[in-house]
């Protein structure tokens, strides 16, 4: 035990190795071998962080959900590993009319779902008009626009429009676009989530909760020959120590999400590579500032130092070191930034150039702002963290710390995370520090959080000038108008602030280096179907 | 019955006193208990002027360090003397720990007296709702009432409180059940004398030293309850220390710095272990129906 | 005799029945919009009120109770935030902690009992002493954190044993109780004070009773003494005592879980409560106390049968 206490790594070491890890992580993402030195066959068992809820395209919820949907749940578009969209199911990118109301989408032809049976128009409308209008749907609202779907032979769809709404096709590339067999749907009805049965290179075989779901190799998939693994075994494991544990033990071969203060631990292991993914998520902090009543429940000040004054909400954020926060917090490990949109997005150049981002500390400057807000010090302003673990209070605990020097007193009130988005949408809190996991379009990372509307305006932020270019975004088309118009409402949110973005999470991935294939894009997700174990 | 008191001064009740005493000092595992004990409770008591540091005082460049002239204990994972905020913990502890234990006590020893004492429907009521009761193991109660109540130290004492109540009812209903059947009560009701009045002469005080053995066993339950409770995110808000918060955020750090996660328990253990020293001392003391 | 069992049983559906509403009026209780839980990152009023009408919190709370109370009588404790069926969840979950709890149980007992014969034969003697010692300090160590010792000494350090994860008995025996080892012995630990303290004063009793002093004075050997009669006897005394263990047992099966990732009961009730997953949480404790009511009304019976003055009272 003595010789335990003496060494310790600390997490300058850790920062250290940072730079060796990234090159790693790049040679363990592309690192695939060549055909011949595949072996055909073998159980891929990856370690999930979290439960995924139901397996029902229509109704899941869950991040870690889409990962095993990726396996045996295609959609009509998927995301390329620069985070493009690209045909899977339909055959190319939808033709769309001149007034942006009707999308007409072809299929790939002689695709069968996992249970034999043809996949055409006739499925696709089925699934699409399940997803808009089962009881329950999560889906529902993230298509609603769709105001009918209609065929065109037995494989062209066409979907109709209520108004035009640009971010369709990114909606159509996640489960709003996955296409269930109409046989299975006949047959289970609202329990599809106990045997679900799509398009996909594996298929569902058994659950059992709380501890895994198992996929196997599906007979029919239009691409067989690009799958190599006979199954794959997702097995939820919670606690982070001991997922990697698993890994560096063999009884797992990828680690979902590895807790920062593990990657220096594996990054020594030789018989492990890490995937590094710069996430399109973001974390940061949401400041209440006209959220009296709860969301949609009108906008109005608070009476709160944070509601009534924008210097006080400035000198907040220039507080703040966000380099410091990942070094101490993270590891090191994350991205610090401060915007929505991650750099890795094709959106990111043309939407934040020129707009001023300090990583570090501001005292001076936030002391001045503090003064001029002319409001007495020290000022006091709450903190709310959903979450009662050891990060979260790390996270909190940093931040009071560096508030301090500049005369804001925080107090910190850490609870679990449903009751934290309770009293974040009862408007019940200054600061809440909240992330998003992250839109593949720019919309998805700024209306709902922003816009007057938007159903997680926890800031209660209601701006007549920024609701205008939002909704100004939505309808236009363009790349260009839309990275203008993206432009202009950060450049509103960066001198308002109703949210402090501090960093975009990078997700590491733990990979047994007697596999190859796996892959993690932007999005966050683990990407197995297509792997294999070397001869 | 002889009226030549030799010493006049001394009453029976301070003669029993001396006697306890004695009796107490002639136990040095006892003694020693209750040295630790108050040990604890004058940190807590005195954290500001005890401790070193402020337990919140951060230092990002030192991290994880080792212990030095400095900090003695070293620091933790966000550059705080580890020391002091084992020191400012053990209030959150022995506040917890005492609190809810008289929070128990008053609210179980009054309803379990009622019960055993005046027996009829309220007895069988009383009964039947304490089965329920402990049909929740303690902490299974005391994390689901803290989860009820939302984190934060007063919560879990109050939890913590009302988790350990059905079991001292139980007790003090036993108790009261078996007094109203001794003959000084019934002498005292044949007397005519009043139920309030025979409960507090001759009930309670009779109860007191099984009341008092419990209390101490009940203090090291709750410190390790608090601990628990704090390690499962349902106790202290950060950044105030608890040794079972510190427990839990050195869990992330075990290959790093394995003695972040050492001291803290070193700490919940030898302060429970010097209230069950007090309290086996007190109870052989106290009981003379114990055989030792 | 039937009639004390009919009334002890009487009793314990009284028990069973108020708890269950305890349970679900404590669950309602919980802060928290369940429906933003089960709503994920979509918090559009219209996805909230499709969740609640799906899972029925949009009716009245005693509607609520008694759809789902009649549902448990039938076995079927309803769907969970995973649309998976709680019962059978539960189901799957339970034997992994039992076997934590019979393992633990087991090392209990074996350090408890013999440590509580030597302490009491050997009244007044140094190893009497260590032995008392040594519980007072297995009674005052939290379990959890003795289990925090146990991963970085005999995992972290030494790597022995796996920190924690749980392989089942049927796809991997030796996996199995390498898993085991540690959780066990920290529980079991724990355990043995209780029990040795326990099987000590119990065995005192016994030694000082008419019976064994007769047994002495007709010239028996002092190990038939012990054995047969003052042993014998006290273990009916311990094995009570296990039986009301059992509440201390359950938190520490919780506990130990959480620390050692071990997917059984425990671990399940902390996740529930974490997730806000209503249906879980109720269908959990529901049975916790359930069984709890049950293995005490068992212990009530077999105590009966063996003492019949208790009867009477």
């Amino acid at each position: 035990m003595t010789g335990s206490l003496r060494r310790g790594t600390t997490i300058a070491l850790a920062l250290a190795v940072l730079c060796a890890l990234a090159v790693a992580a790049a040679a363990g993402a592309r690192g695939t071998a060549s055909a011949s030195q595949l072996r055909e066959g073998g159980t891929l068992t990856i370690g999930l962080a979290e439960e995924p809820d139901a397996l029902d395209p229509t109704l899941a919820r869950t991040f870690v959900g889409r990962m095993v949907f990726l396996s045996m749940c295609e959609k009509l578009y998927d995301l390329d590993s620069h985070l493009n969209i690209v045909p899977q199911l339909a055959a190319a990118l939808p033709t769309v009319s001149k007034d942006k109301l009707t999308y007409t989408i072809k299929l790939r032809t002689g695709v069968k779902f996992n249970d034999g049976t043809a996949l055409n128009a006739a499925a696709v409308q089925e699934s699409i008009q399940r997803h808009l209008t089962l009881k329950g749907s999560v889906r529902a609202s993230e298509i609603s626009p769709i105001k009918s779907v209609t065929t065109s032979g037995a494989n062209t769809v066409v979907l109709h429009l209520s108004a035009p709404y640009s971010p369709l096709v990114s909606q159509l590339a996640d489960r709003a676009g996955m296409v269930m067999s109409p046989k299975a749907l006949a047959a289970e009805g609202a329990n599809f989530a106990q045997n679900p049965v799509c398009v996909g290179p594996f298929m569902f075989k058994d659950r059992v909760a709380g501890d895994h779901i198992t996929l196997v190799k599906s007979p029919y998939y239009y691409d067989k020959s690009k799958v190599h693994l006979a199954s794959i075994v997702y097995k939820i494991m919670t606690d982070p120590s001991s997922r990697t544990q698993a890994l560096r033990a063999g009884d797992i071969q990828v680690e979902d999400r590895i807790q920062a203060t593990d990657v220096p631990t594996l990054q020594k292991d030789s018989k492990v590579s890490l995937i590094k993914s710069v996430t399109i998520g973001y974390q940061g902090l949401t400041l209440n500032v006209g959220n009296k009543n709860g969301v949609l429940k009108g906008y109005g000040p608070t009476g709160t130092a944070i509601s009534k004054s924008k210097q006080i909400r400035q000198a907040f954020e220039d507080a703040l070191d966000r380099t410091t926060i990942n070094k101490v917090v993270f590891g090191g490990l994350n991205q610090p930034d401060c915007f929505p949109i991650a750099q890795s997005s094709s959106w990111y150049a043309a939407t934040t150039k020129g707009i001023p981002c300090n990583l570090h500390a501001d005292v001076a400057a936030a002391k001045k702002l503090i003064q001029a807000s002319g409001l007495p010090t020290p000022v006091t302003v709450h903190l709310l963290l959903g979450g009662t673990d050891p990060v979260n209070a790390r996270l909190g605990q940093v931040i009071q710390a560096m508030e301090k020097q500049v005369g804001i007193n925080v107090v910190i009130s850490a609870t679990d995370f449903t009751t934290s988005l309770n009293d974040a949408t009862n408007g019940q809190f200054d600061t809440y520090a909240v992330g998003w996991s992250g839109r593949v379009d720019p919309d998805g990372n700024i209306y709902g959080f922003s816009a007057t509307p938007g159903t997680l305006n926890y800031s209660g932020y209601s701006n007549s000038r920024l609701d205008y270019i939002l909704n100004g975004a939505r309808k236009s088309l363009t790349t260009k108008a839309r990275d203008t118009l993206y432009h202009a409402a950060m450049q509103v949110i960066a001198d308002d602030v109703p949210l402090i973005y501090l960093y975009h999470p990078v997700d590491y991935f733990g990979v047994s280096k007697s596999v190859t294939g796996v892959q993690a894009y932007g999005d966050g997700l683990i990407r197995a179907a297509f792997a294999a174990y070397s001869k | 019955m002889s009226f030549v008191e030799v010493s006049p001064v001394v009453t029976p009740r301070a003669r029993r006193r001396k006697i306890l005493r004695r009796r107490f000092l002639r136990r040095p595992l006892a003694v020693a208990g209750l040295a630790v004990a108050l040990a604890f409770v004058v940190a807590a008591i005195f954290a500001p002027w005890v401790a070193p540091y402020s337990s919140s005082a951060t230092d990002f460049d030192h991290v994880l360090s080792h212990s030095s002239g400095k900090h003695l204990l070293g620091t933790d994972e966000l550059g705080r003397d580890v020391l002091s905020r084992i020191v400012w913990g053990a209030r959150a502890s022995i506040e917890a720990g005492v609190l809810s234990t008289l929070l128990a006590m008053a609210f179980a020893v009054p309803i379990g007296l009622v019960a055993g004492f005046f027996r009829g429907w309220a007895d069988t009521v009383i009964a039947r709702l304490t089965d329920v009761l402990l049909a929740f193991p303690f902490l299974i109660t005391a994390v689901g009432l803290s989860a009820i109540f939302g984190p934060s130290l007063t919560n879990a004492t109050l939890a913590l409180g009302i988790a350990a109540a059905p079991a001292l009812i139980r007790i003090a209903r036993g108790e009261a059940l078996a007094l109203r059947e001794e003959d000084y009560v019934r002498a005292a009701v044949a007397n005519g004398a009043g139920d309030l009045r025979i409960i507090a002469r001759h009930v309670l005080p009779n109860m007191t030293s099984t009341l008092i053995v419990q209390a101490t066993v009940l203090i090291p339950t709750a410190i390790i309850g608090e601990a628990v409770l704090s390690f499962l995110g349902l106790g202290v808000q950060p950044p105030t220390p608890s040794w079972g918060v510190m427990l839990s955020d050195a869990q992330s750090y075990l290959t790093q710095a394995p003695r972040l996660a050492v001291y803290p328990g070193l700490a919940i253990f030898l302060c429970s272990l010097s209230f069950n020293l007090l309290g086996d001392g007190l109870r052989d003391i106290l009981d003379p129906r114990t055989t030792r | 005799m039937g009639g004390f069992l009919l009334r002890k049983a009487g009793a314990a559906l009284v028990v069973v029945f108020l708890s269950s509403v305890l349970v679900f009026a404590g669950v309602r209780a919980l802060p928290g919009d369940p429906a933003i839980a089960l709503a994920g990152e979509n918090h559009d009023p219209a996805v909230l009120a499709a969740v609640r009408q799906e899972y029925g919190l949009d009716q009245p709370l005693p509607v609520q109770y008694v759809k789902w109370i009649w549902r448990a009588l039938h076995g079927n404790l309803g769907l969970d935030n995973r649309q998976l069926p709680v019962a059978h969840t539960i189901v799957t979950r339970i034997p992994i902690s039992l076997e934590l709890a019979l393992l633990s149980v087991l090392v209990g007992m074996v350090i408890g009992i013999t440590a509580g014969v030597i302490a009491a034969v050997r009244r007044g003697k140094p190893s009497d002493h260590a032995a008392t010692t040594l519980a007072l300090v297995g009674l005052s160590v939290p379990h959890f954190w003795l289990g925090l010792l146990a991963i970085i000494l005999f995992a972290v350090d030494l790597h022995w044993l796996p920190s924690g994860g749980y392989v089942s008995f049927g796809s991997h025996p030796i996996g199995n109780l390498e898993h085991m080892v540690m959780p066990a012995l920290v529980l079991g630990t724990g355990l043995s004070a209780v029990l040795m303290r326990q099987m000590r004063s119990s065995m005192l009793t016994s030694l000082g009773a008419d019976y064994v002093r007769t047994a002495r004075a007709k010239g028996l050997s002092e190990w038939s003494v012990v054995g047969k009669h003052a042993f014998r006897n006290s273990l009916i005394t311990v094995t009570t005592v296990v039986g009301l263990q059992l509440g201390q047992l359950i938190s520490g099966v919780v506990i130990t879980e959480v620390i050692f990732v071990i997917p059984g009961f425990g671990r399940l009730t902390i996740d529930s409560i974490t997730a806000r997953d209503y249906t879980l949480i109720q269908g959990v404790v529901l049975v916790t106390a359930t069984g709890y009511v049950l293995v005490n009304l068992l212990v009530d019976v077999v105590y009966s049968l063996l003492n019949p003055r208790i009867r009477v009272s």
